[in-house]
């Protein structure tokens, strides 16, 4: 096998593997990537298994190790290309993953000393910072996306205090219910074995009396699609602390905000606390105040994640004015799509208590017969009511 | 057959003895699995073969194969182990009757011969001769409260009974866990395991499963259906056909005395492709009422 130039003896040239194997972890980690502990070392411990002289072999170890969803899996070819190097090498096996000088692109995200590496690749370094960058945007801007971004600290800290307050109370029937998942029963569903089994140990294993037990009752999953384009602007207040406010539903909610373009943004109102969870989400979603495409944010929804969530045991929270923009087929279909996939859609709309305004939003028309329910959202007591539908609604 | 893989090129050769088609992606990732006793994720859409590899490996190591199947509301006692209680009160009864003390009574109801093994604790216990194939498929249909079972048996393989102690398994079973992405799966679960995704295979791949799968057929006619089906998977189906369905169709084809595809016969057979009312309106008004589409099809 042929190791290529550098390598003059077999340890060295395993501790250097081992470290870029741990930086790539890193520069995965860095993109997005859930990398854990564990799979650094079974990765090693995987490549300690293979013939390395095969880089396809290689690259296939580490993936297996390194990702754990699709995602993730469609991505990683590209990004081990851009860690360790093109394949046309003159040197593919060697090359490819050799401890030696590295091409620059590395060397940007693994911040250490080995500076004679980067002087030394200084010329094919050239077009690295181009991909670089398009990496580390992760979104993909368009010109029909106002680019301006959402000052978060409007809110003042008195208003979020209180719709947080009013909002826990929204929240508690969900709570309720997920706490309430004993499953003994008076007199209805199976018999309970194991109750009676134990009872009847105190008396001689005399059964005296029969136990019953129920299924459990569970939540279906929550499914936010929040409209945050401009004309969505003034009802901001009550959007995002109802975004945050869904944080306590638990690993089943899931929330996207679309104006232009779909974005997710579980990861941040589920792990986050409120403060950066606002600040993330301002930085993050490009296109915030921008205009509307409802139609086209759907087809996204139900072509991408969507996939993944809809189901019998979904409900679809759609929070709009229903000012689109877009094309009113592309609307139509979508929404018709994404009734027939799951248990109900819900629309909340914050100008439907006010029948000038009602009357002008014609996406809203469009798709008012695939829409279960239309609320209005404009105060507390509007949500309060939208709290007790939804706890009806989730529970199954 | 050998109970080893000795390196990636056996497991390839070790596959398509047994009819089972896979690149090498996917052969390293069972070598390696298998090498490291790490469980093996597989993830793709549905009928891509992801519960054939573990049908597949039991074969291989000529072994057993030990099946959950996953579903809503999937508990510890459907999945790791149940007393049987009728048993056990009829035992009592007939214990009552030669005057035995309580404390002996207890002992005598909780020995294993009352106890029903489901498949996760068959897996653990049955490993103690040879390791079995355990596939837990469909995981993504059971509840996030289920993964939290088989955190403890997918990484000690062992399995707690507060009556009788712990039983832990002396050779690990082969774990294969299946998904169709229906939801996500809790990382400390895929932490444990090797992930692959299994794509739609390209014309090579499917001709050669094909031919591997259907001896009878001849070579022109797989390579005809096979191309049908790779330009079937470019159109927007709600639910596009995967190999399984290449294969049930090539049996049904054949089964139907056919030796060559013609425009009559797919629309007699559309049913094998096409699950839904909807894709096969599509297929129908996008894709068969145009001649010269039909053509290339054929």
């Amino acid at each position: 096998m042929d190791r290529g130039p550098h390598i003059s003896n077999a340890s060295s040239y395993r501790k250097g593997i081992a470290e870029r194997v741990v930086r790539f972890a890193l520069f995965l980690k860095d993109r997005g990537f859930k990398v854990y502990q564990n799979s650094i070392i079974d990765a090693l411990r995987s490549l300690l298994q293979l013939d390395m002289g095969s880089r396809d072999e290689f690259m296939w170890a580490l993936r297996a190790n390194f990702v754990s969803r699709d995602e993730e899996w469609n991505q990683f070819g590209e990004l081990f290309r851009l860690y360790w190097g093109e394949k046309e090498d003159s040197q593919v096996t060697g090359d490819g993953i050799s401890p030696g000088p590295q091409p620059s692109n590395t060397e940007e995200t693994v911040d250490d000393g080995e500076t004679e590496g980067l002087i030394e690749n200084t010329g094919e370094g050239d077009n690295d910072p181009v991909t670089e960058t398009r990496w580390l945007e992760g979104v993909a801007y368009s010109a029909l996306e106002a680019l301006e971004k959402k000052n978060f600290n409007a809110l003042s800290n008195n208003e979020l205090q209180t719709a947080q307050l009013a909002l826990r109370g929204f929240m508690q029937p969900f709570k309720l219910n997920r706490t309430r998942r004993s499953k003994r029963s008076q007199k209805r569903g199976k018999l309970d074995f194991p109750r009676i089994m134990r009872e009847s140990l105190k008396r001689d294993g005399n059964p005296s009396r029969l136990y019953f037990k129920e299924k459990k009752r569970r939540l279906k999953r929550l499914v936010i699609l929040a409209d945050v384009s401009g004309s969505m602007d003034r009802y901001a207040r009550f959007v995002m602390p109802f975004l945050l406010g869904l944080r306590s539903i638990g690993a089943r909610a899931e929330v996207f905000v679309f104006s232009t373009s779909l974005t997710v943004i579980t990861r941040f109102v589920r792990h986050l606390s409120l403060e950066k969870a606002l600040e993330r989400i301002s930085r993050e979603v490009p296109d915030w105040s921008g205009g509307t495409r409802i139609g086209f944010c759907l087809r996204q929804f139900n072509q991408g994640q969507g996939k993944r969530l809809m189901s019998r045991r979904s409900v679809v929270v759609i929070l709009s004015d229903g000012w689109d923009l877009g094309g009113r087929e592309i609307l139509v279909r979508e929404m018709a799509a994404l009734r027939k996939k799951v248990f109900c859609v819900l629309w909340l709309n914050p100008i439907e208590s006010d029948p000038d305004l009602r009357s002008v939003c014609r996406g809203m028309q469009a798709a008012l017969p695939y829409i279960d329910h239309v609320l209005p959202a404009d105060n507390l007591q509007s949500l309060r009511r939208v709290g007790h539908l939804l706890s009806r609604l989730m529970v199954h | 057959m050998s109970n080893d893989f000795g390196s990636v090129d056996e497991v390839i050769e070790q596959l398509s003895a047994e009819s089972y088609v896979a690149d090498r992606a996917l052969a390293t990732v069972l070598f390696l699995s298998h090498r490291l006793e790490k469980p093996i994720f597989l993830e793709g859409e549905p009928g891509v073969g992801k519960t054939e590899v573990a049908l597949v490996m039991a074969r291989i190591f000529n072994t057993e194969l030990i099946r959950l199947q996953c579903y809503e509301g999937l508990d510890s006692s459907s999945a790791l182990y149940e007393w049987n209680y009728p048993k056990q009160m009829l035992h009592i009864r007939l214990l009552e009757q030669k005057d035995i003390r309580v404390a002996d009574m207890e002992q005598a109801i909780y020995e294993p011969r009352f106890l029903i093994k489901r498949p996760l604790l068959e897996a653990v216990m049955r490993s103690r001769e040879i390791a079995p194939v355990l596939l837990i498929d469909e995981i993504d249909r059971s509840d996030e409260e289920f993964e939290a079972f088989l955190l403890e048996v997918l990484s000690d393989f062992q399995i707690t009974i507060p009556e009788i102690g712990t039983i832990k398994a002396i050779k690990r079973p082969i774990v294969v866990v299946t998904s169709n992405r229906t939801r996500d799966v809790h990382d400390a679960l895929k932490r444990r395991c090797l992930y692959h995704w299994i794509d739609y295979p390209d014309f090579e791949k499917e001709y050669k499963i094909v031919l591997a799968r259907i001896p009878d057929i001849e070579a022109d006619f797989a390579s005809q259906i096979t191309r049908f089906m790779q330009r079937l998977r470019k159109v927007d189906f709600l639910k596009r056909p995967g190999i399984s369905e290449t294969l049930d169709w090539a049996k049904a084809l054949i089964a139907m005395e056919r030796k060559r595809l013609d425009e009559e016969v797919v629309a007699e057979t559309l049913g094998c492709l096409l699950k839904y009312q909807e894709d096969i309106a599509t297929f129908k008004r996008d894709v068969w009422s145009d001649s010269g589409q039909r053509a290339s099809y054929l």
